[in-house]
């Protein structure tokens, strides 16, 4: 309490407010690798078996690498491992390996024949809360252009799921299942250096090296889940004064001002998605009938809230907005933008569509999944549904595991388009990670948690989920220099309640 | 200043009973926040002295607490059913396993421990309590001040809508100069001309019609208002002065009218008469939405638009929008009871003018085509009469107007059924109108444009 400038409990005369430093600078370099093409150019004729073709080709390569080098001198008894080129071309009673995507076979897995053979439903069914059926019905496969193996192996399903392409060893059985030894994935790709970007790009211009200031730190939330009504309201206030530095004393604000950039990583709104639960469907049915789209429904508050959050924050702080599953965009994986009409405010602190896609300071509205470099570490993040997604075919698995092993298979959604509703990519599936990322960031998790995970070629990736605000009340503060990871927490106290309870 | 934040507090909490939080005090003195917080603590403590338990206090804490979160969550209430947190628990997600008493996600055993601040709003009969549940309090200071413990503490945020309106005038750039908050110096905002209503009103409904009304009535006293109540018979009439004032009320109103236009009938075709210079002044400026540029110069041209404290840039985007928003659930008002009613009630003199003309009201915005050609009409109305064809289904040729205007419906053979359409639109405006007011505002009206 002696602390003069975090205590403000003093009454006149008043001490003057110690200098809180300025806002550090966020170097930014947002890549677009999941804008999809504007307008006529994006089509949706496409087949999404070409997805798995591709995956598999651009895989390939690097999966054999890596399966050769655990196998070539794999022998059991007098055998050696073979490499066999196509699935179908397994031998009986032979030892080899093959690559193949796995596609798993579940009993509750969501399945577009049978959604089709139900026609007459309305509703979508609820949204499964896993996919395993627990019984035999649930198989894995592996397979490629030629066709599909059958696999077995211990407790394979704990670690794969449909659209991870591995290699796999061991034999054929007798029932024309392929018993599995071991498997290989092609691991993490290469890392680029920090500032790699920037500094190409500036000896390309054949400028010099730019001497760069300490950076700052991170801050990502997730799941604001905004109503616009008054529940929540408070938590909104608490964070955004906390951001701009307005509430707390002069230590912690000096902290809040080493914050360069906020990272909203998808459901900002609570329930604006574009796809009705089923709840809000029965409710619509049971109303009138309607022809087409009732503007009625439509519910300007949430986005108003928001903007209003955006507009109070975007002076004091940077932000990159990421949409999610309830956010009012798309639906298919990747996500665009959010549309800066939603924003009439707050798009005041973007540039204009028209002339360029990325705002460097203010308010970048990005896709899901984004990547780029923040203070020259190529970020990669999610709003959370490809791990939401893939949980559901694995059962007691950790969040981090999940997204180390996305990481290590190279694939930020496996199981789309399987499970998880997906763009048809046709000449390159950008939903392959290319460039190993130094922080993957995974919104609208359970909880907080993190991890550091090292690769073969030494590089080193912090995996954080982030929870959702709306539940936690918890930001995630990463410092770009140390990758020491921290975390804010808002809490409040009921007076009511602890008088009812004493 | 001395004097005027004292002043200020007694009448916000001692007389108005409301809460009044740091950030509303800098904003009402405009003075830093952090002398708002130690304003309230003199405040707090003079009044406390006086007289005890007269004022209430909210602290924020700000620090490091040893993570008891899932002990705390279940022993006490200290966070509420909102703040409420498990870290260390995840619930099983599927019901029907087996082992449910096992947790579903392993925690990770390697995890080290991560630095937390933890922010603590605490009313003060906690504070205490809170304080000694910290390792260390790296700042505290009065969140805000109300003139008893409050149940619910999101009440606060009330203060912070009245923040943003207090700081509504002020350059968002420059607002670190005067409160404090941190200044981001790479930050640039571009002017975009389409700036829309404060969006505090917006977001915040509740507050929102009161502010309105206690901006625009001192200004405008009479005018606003009573320009809306007579738009229906006088919007027609004086053409382009009028919906200036409207918007002040269309913002207003937007709400309300969409519940009672339901009911209403007659306020469908208020809503009609309105719509209608409306679309006139659109179809003058060619765009039927306001396009920001041609718009904004049919604005500036009058003087009288009433709305409270902003600068006039502002003002002008305000009604702009307003205007747009208006016409916008007029459409969809339309549009829905065209929808809704497929049998016409009510209307029973003239039902198929009536639908007619909400199709075509309702379809002149959806594609282009007939919006182009609509402008075309509109524009060129006496000119462009070229042939004529009078091919219509009779049903709807049934006032005397119509007779007039038949005569353009020629040169697209698809339009043919649009163009109809914009004279019933008229005439069921019109005979609504003659109902109540007779014709000559009518004919003035259209010859206006």
């Amino acid at each position: 309490m002696d602390a003069p400038d975090g205590n403000l409990l003093t009454g006149e005369p008043f001490i003057e407010p110690t200098y809180v430093p300025s806002r550090l600078p966020s170097v930014y370099n947002p890549l677009h690798t999941f804008e999809l093409p504007k307008g006529t150019e994006r089509h949706y004729q496409q087949q999404f078996a070409d997805m798995y073709f591709l995956r598999l080709a651009q895989l390939r390569d690097a999966v054999i690498r890596r399966a050769e080098e655990a196998w070539a001198d794999f022998k059991l008894g007098d055998e050696r491992a073979q490499m066999v080129d196509r699935v179908l071309d397994v031998r009986q009673g032979q030892l080899c390996w093959v690559v193949g995507t796995v596609y798993m076979e579940m009993g509750l897995k969501p399945n577009v024949l049978d959604d089709i053979a139900k026609e007459h439903w309305i509703a979508a069914p609820p949204a499964r809360e896993t996919y395993m059926s627990g019984t035999a019905k649930d198989e894995m496969m592996l397979e490629d252009e030629s066709g599909r193996l059958r696999v077995t192996g211990e407790s394979l399903n704990q670690h794969y799921v449909t659209g991870c392409v591995l290699a796999a060893l061991g034999t054929e059985q007798a029932d024309g299942t392929f018993q599995v030894i071991a498997t290989q994935h092609a691991d993490l790709p290469r890392q680029p250096q920090r500032y790699e970007r920037d500094d190409s790009s500036l000896a390309v211009a054949q400028k010099p090296r730019l001497k760069r200031e300490k950076a700052g730190k991170l801050a990502i939330v997730s799941g604001l889940g905004i109503t616009g009504r008054d529940d929540q309201e408070i938590w909104l206030d608490l964070l955004s004064e906390y951001l701009t530095g307005e509430a707390t004393g002069n230590p912690d604000q000096t902290n809040a001002a080493q914050i360069s950039r906020l990272i909203i990583a998808g459901d900002s709104m609570l329930q604006s998605g574009p796809i009705l639960s089923r709840e809000e469907f029965l409710a619509k049915k049971s109303g009138k009938k309607h022809y087409g789209y009732d503007a009625g429904d439509y519910n300007a508050l949430p986005t108003d809230r928001f903007d209003t959050f955006l507009t109070d924050l975007l002076p004091a702080i940077p932000i990159t907005l990421l949409p999610g599953a309830a956010d009012p965009a798309n639906v298919a994986l990747p996500q665009q933008p959010l549309h800066p009409a939603l924003f009439p405010h707050s798009r005041a602190y973007a540039n204009p569509p028209a002339e360029s896609t990325e705002t460097i300071e203010g308010l970048d509205s990005v896709t899901n999944p984004w990547e780029g470099d923040i203070d020259g570490w190529r970020v990669l993040a999610t709003g959370g549904q490809t791990i939401d997604d893939l949980l559901k075919y694995v059962d007691k698995v950790n969040v981090m595991d999940v997204m180390e092993s996305m990481l290590r298979w190279r694939s930020v959604a496996p199981t789309a388009p399987d499970t998880l509703w997906c763009y048809p990519f046709q000449d390159d599936d950008p939903l392959l990670v290319k460039d190993c990322p130094h922080i993957y960031i995974a919104g609208n998790q359970k909880r907080f948690q993190k991890r550091v995970i090292k690769g073969p070629v030494d590089q080193q990736v912090l995996l954080l989920a982030v929870p959702k605000f709306r539940e936690k009340k918890v930001i995630v503060v990463v410092d770009m220099e140390s990758m020491d990871v921290e975390i804010v927490k808002f809490r409040m106290r009921r007076p009511a309640k602890v008088a009812k309870a004493s | 200043m001395a004097d005027s934040y004292q002043d200020f507090l007694a009448a916000k909490v001692l007389t108005d009973s409301r809460p009044v939080t740091y950030r509303l005090l800098s904003r009402a003195v405009k003075v830093n926040v952090n002398i708002a917080k130690q304003m309230l603590y003199e405040f707090y403590t003079k009044q406390n002295a006086k007289k005890p338990r007269s004022v209430h206090a909210t602290f924020l804490i700000t620090g490091r607490k040893p993570d008891l979160e899932h002990i705390d969550g279940d022993s006490n209430d200290i966070n509420g059913k909102d703040g409420y947190d498990s870290f260390m628990i995840s619930s099983p997600f599927m019901s029907s396993m087996p082992e449910p008493e096992e947790s579903e996600e392993p925690d990770e055993p390697e995890e080290a421990p991560v630095l937390e601040t933890c922010i603590s709003l605490v009313p003060e009969e906690e504070l205490d309590a809170t304080k000694s549940e910290y390792e260390d309090i790296t700042s505290m200071h009065i969140y805000s001040l109300e003139p008893g413990p409050i149940e619910d503490l999101n009440l606060l945020s009330v203060c912070n809508q009245d923040t943003a309106k207090e700081q509504a005038a002020d350059d968002p750039l420059e607002r670190w100069r005067l409160y404090g908050s941190i200044h981001n110096p790479y930050v640039k905002r571009r002017t975009t001309k389409a700036t829309p209503v404060p969006s505090k009103t917006v977001a915040r409904p509740p507050t929102k019609p009161v502010a309105k009304q206690a901006q625009g009535a001192p200004n405008v006293p009479g005018k606003a208002a009573c320009a809306r109540r007579g738009s229906a018979s006088e919007d027609t009439g004086s053409g382009r002065s009028t919906p200036q004032p409207i918007p002040a009320g269309g913002t207003l109103k937007k709400s309300d009218s969409r519940s009672n236009m339901k009911k209403d009938k007659s306020d469908i075709f208020k809503s009609f008469a309105k719509a209608k210079p409306k679309q006139k002044e659109a179809a003058k400026s060619k765009d039927s939405t306001p396009a920001p540029p041609e718009d904004e110069t049919m604005q500036g041209m009058s003087e009288d638009e009433g709305d409270g404290d902003d600068t006039p840039e502002v003002k002008f985007d305000e009604e702009k929008a307003a205007e747009a928003r208006k016409a916008r659930t007029d459409r969809e008002e339309k549009l829905r009871k065209m929808m809704e009613e497929d049998p016409d009630e009510e209307m029973a003199d003239a039902p198929p003018p009536d639908t007619e003309s909400q199709e075509a009201a309702a379809k002149s915005p959806e594609t282009d085509a007939p919006v182009t050609s609509q402008g075309g009409r509109r524009r060129g109305r006496r000119k462009v009469t070229k042939k004529k064809t009078v091919k219509d289904e009779d049903g709807y040729l049934v006032t005397k107007q119509e007779a007039v205007w038949e005569s353009f419906s020629e040169d697209e053979p698809e339009p043919k059924k649009l163009k109809p359409a914009p004279k019933p639109a008229s005439s069921t405006v019109k005979g609504k109108k003659t109902g109540k007011h007779g014709q000559g505002s009518i004919a003035n009206f259209f010859k206006k444009t």
